[in-house]
């Protein structure tokens, strides 16, 4: 953090004099602070996994979700400020809907995608608002098959085989490049998103945290978004705990 | 040169990603009477520590009712936890209206939550200075959430919040797997033991003058238990009996 | 001139008053800002519904007319909404797809919250309820009967919303000639019989739809039929009702080209 400082960052309207826009960067550094999220996409579907930290042992197992559903098709997962999150998953429905609407048919997610990009790229814009502090991954099915896509504060909206955010992020980069994404099948890949969540948690740092994850198959959930059943998930995060078990040794 | 210039305003990050501004407007919440919220399975319930400025004047309320399924306990400042609860008793009107049924809890608090976060991103405001812990009941049981002033909020089995909040929330962590299976009478015993490791020794401790109890569940609609009635429950504390289960 | 008819016939009514052209104002349309939908066009007849032991079942033809014409003739006019709602439609049908576009987004909604809870029929008939009571506050009613049923919880729900917001809950509900030609005969039939199950009271629906079509000159004999029960929501396929035997006319027709 060497160029910190000097009056230039203190709002998002203000450059540096090499150039640079740090309010942006500050607002990554909020998403950098918070739970990995990683996600794969499949031939046939996508797979969402979200390291949930758990500050209490008195919240609810519910509390505080990661993961969410923003039409029958679609799902995010959350990394950085929850509640600017929940700004942009309201956008993000209210968005889906009117497409619906306009068009009778289900919104692309790179549509969805995009427009919730232009939506945070409008808050990099003035000195009177601040960026989100959040970044999304925005999975779904549509015409165009499996898409997955990652929108962050900046405005930027880039599209993924797969894509990792949160404090783990390079770790889970790490392990992903080993995956044949051409080949994996949704349900090895479920396997594969617990596995690398548990990963990269860090257990000195963090101590509690809880896995969540979703999915979206036209095999496996008829193209519809939903949170991984209990079965399959307990499967998935017992396969993750003995992988690791093995690997340590 | 500078002190940390990162904390006047409420739409700059710090170079940590952290905003201090909604953190200061955290520790607002921490200066309040405290409050302590638990749930069994068919009761929710408040508990709340109030202040008086002045031997003369009288007690600030910090339990409100929302709805007959919901109410608050606050801790910060009162004049926005006012606005917010008229929010919440309107939100709660409107469901009324269009549903002829009453609001999940959760789906209120959303809403109350993302009021706070839209405070938190525009220059020219401040965020709440409030924090508050909703009771209340609905088809999915009973349910205890705190909010912040950041926007955030927490679905809990029990949590204190305000002034010395973190000695009864010592006393909930010890106890809270148990509370799942109490009775209202055991759960109020619990609340009000709980707040009272709140109260420094030097103070008078728990009467019913300063001391508020909502309470809502199972065919029991909200209700605020105050003054007088709020004795009998005070009895029971200093019998100490009824609590100690075995388990 | 006749502005507004209960049963409106599209085509006969003298909109621009072509019958008294004397005056400029006379040949105008008469528009006021606040009176928007005066006249349904493509409408469908009667929704008829019973409760039973266990459930609901609710029928309907598939017809919508053109005024008098028999337009279309194989047009659903009940839609599913979640996993527990059927709403049957009469009236306009444009104006029951546009009330299903908001319904849907607000199933999908709360499809999208999945805290565990989903919105129950008689939310749902609520929320109907207050639409349609908006829309006619605004003078631009949604030109239908509706009939809300449902099935959550081991409950069963019916009810019904008209144009105007008028609402109420019943165990049995018609609408349009419904409501005059086969609600009497329900009502006969859920007195004889308290205790129907799902097959009586499909027959009872089924007969029903049949009488309606003998009677009601907007529908027709091919119908389908909805329940709500335990195991969930069904639509039935498109079934042709079986009724009188017209061909033994038609006989007699051929004869008559014969001499």
């Amino acid at each position: 953090m060497t160029s910190v400082g000097s009056g230039y960052d203190l709002y998002v309207s203000t450059y540096s004099p090499d150039g640079k826009i740090f309010q942006i960067d500050y607002a990554n550094k909020a998403v950098e602070n918070s739970g990995t999220c990683v996600a794969i996409r499949t031939k046939d579907g996508v797979i969402l996994g979200v390291e949930k930290l758990v500050p209490s042992k008195m919240l609810e197992k519910s509390s505080n979700r990661r993961i969410h559903h923003i039409d029958t098709h679609i799902g995010v997962g959350i990394s950085g400020f929850l509640a600017d999150a929940r700004q942009l998953i309201t956008r993000a429905r209210d968005e889906a809907k009117q497409y619906r609407q306009v068009y009778g048919q289900p919104i692309p997610i790179k549509v969805l995608s995009q427009r919730i990009a232009s939506y945070n790229h409008v808050y990099t814009l003035y000195g009177s608002v601040r960026p989100f502090g959040c970044s999304l991954i925005i999975t779904g099915i549509d015409q165009y098959g499996p898409q997955l896509y990652m929108v962050e504060p900046s405005g930027s909206c880039i599209g993924y085989f797969g894509t990792s955010m949160g404090k783990g992020k390079q770790a889970a980069k790490n392990e992903m490049e080993k995956i044949k994404f051409t080949e994996i099948s949704t349900r090895d890949a479920l396997k594969e998103v617990a596995r690398i969540i548990h990963t990269v948690h860090d257990e000195v740092k963090d101590k509690d945290f809880e896995l969540e994850l979703g999915w979206i198959s036209m095999t496996e959930t008829n193209s519809v978004h939903q949170l991984v059943p209990q079965n399959l998930f307990e499967e998935a995060e017992a396969f993750a705990k003995a992988a690791i078990e093995e690997a340590n040794q | 040169m500078y002190r940390n210039h990162y904390d006047s305003d409420i739409t700059t990050f710090s170079p940590s990603g952290r905003i201090h501004q909604i953190e200061y407007a955290m520790e607002a919440v921490k200066q309040g009477g405290a409050a302590v919220a638990l749930k069994s399975k068919k009761f929710a319930i408040l508990v709340s520590l109030k202040r008086s400025s002045s031997d003369l004047g009288s007690y600030q309320k910090k339990v409100f009712q929302v709805d007959d399924h919901v109410g608050i306990a606050i801790s910060g400042l009162t004049a926005d936890a006012r606005m917010l609860c008229n929010y919440m008793r309107n939100e709660c009107s409107n469901y009324d209206y269009v549903y002829e049924s009453k609001i999940r809890i959760e789906r209120l608090v959303t809403k109350v939550a993302d009021k706070h976060q839209l405070h938190t991103q525009g220059y020219g405001g401040r965020p709440y200075g409030v924090g508050l812990l909703v009771a209340g009941y609905d088809q999915l049981g009973a349910h205890i959430y705190q909010t912040c002033p950041s926007g955030n909020f927490y679905n809990y089995k029990s949590i204190s919040i305000g002034s010395r909040s973190q000695s009864a929330k010592t006393y909930l962590e010890k106890y809270f797997e148990q509370f799942e299976d109490c009775s209202l009478e055991q759960l109020i015993v619990h609340g009000l033991r709980a707040l009272r490791e709140t109260i420094p020794n030097s103070d008078t401790g728990l009467n019913s003058k300063n001391v508020a109890i909502g309470i809502v569940g199972e065919n029991q609609p909200f209700k605020i238990i105050e003054e007088e009635n709020a004795q009998p429950y005070l009895n029971l504390l200093e019998n100490e009996e009824p609590v100690e289960m075995q388990i | 001139m006749q502005q507004h008819v209960s049963f409106p016939v599209f085509g006969q009514n003298d909109y621009f008053n072509y019958k008294n052209p004397q005056t400029l104002e006379n040949r105008m349309p008469v528009v006021d800002a606040k009176k928007k939908t005066q006249d349904p066009i493509v409408t469908g007849t009667s929704v008829i519904a019973i409760k039973y032991n266990g459930g609901v079942v609710m029928g309907t033809d598939m017809l919508c007319s053109y005024g008098s014409l028999a337009r279309f003739n194989s047009i659903q006019r009940m839609e599913k909404f979640g996993s527990y709602t059927i709403i049957g439609a009469g009236g306009e049908l444009s104006d029951f797809q546009s009330l299903s576009n908001t319904l849907n987004d607000l199933v999908t909604l709360d499809h999208c919250i999945d805290d565990g809870s989903k919105l129950s029929p008689s939310e749902i008939y609520n929320y109907v309820a207050r639409v349609m009571y908006n829309h006619r506050n605004k003078g631009d009613p949604l030109w239908n009967s509706l009939v809300v049923m449902g099935y959550q919880n081991g409950s069963s729900f019916l009810g019904k919303v008209d144009l105007v917001g008028t609402c109420f809950k019943d165990d049995i509900v018609c609408t349009g000639y419904g409501a005059h030609i086969a609600l009497p005969l329900m009502r006969k039939a859920a007195l004889d019989n308290p205790n129907m199950n799902l097959e009586q009271a499909k027959k009872l629906i089924e007969d029903c739809l049949r009488v309606l079509f003998y009677r009601d000159a907007r529908s027709s004999k091919k119908i389908q039929i909805s329940v709500a029960n335990e195991n969930g929501l069904e639509i039935s396929e498109p079934i042709e009702l079986d009724t009188y035997m017209w061909q033994s006319g038609e006989a007699a027709v051929k004869s008559f080209s014969q001499v």
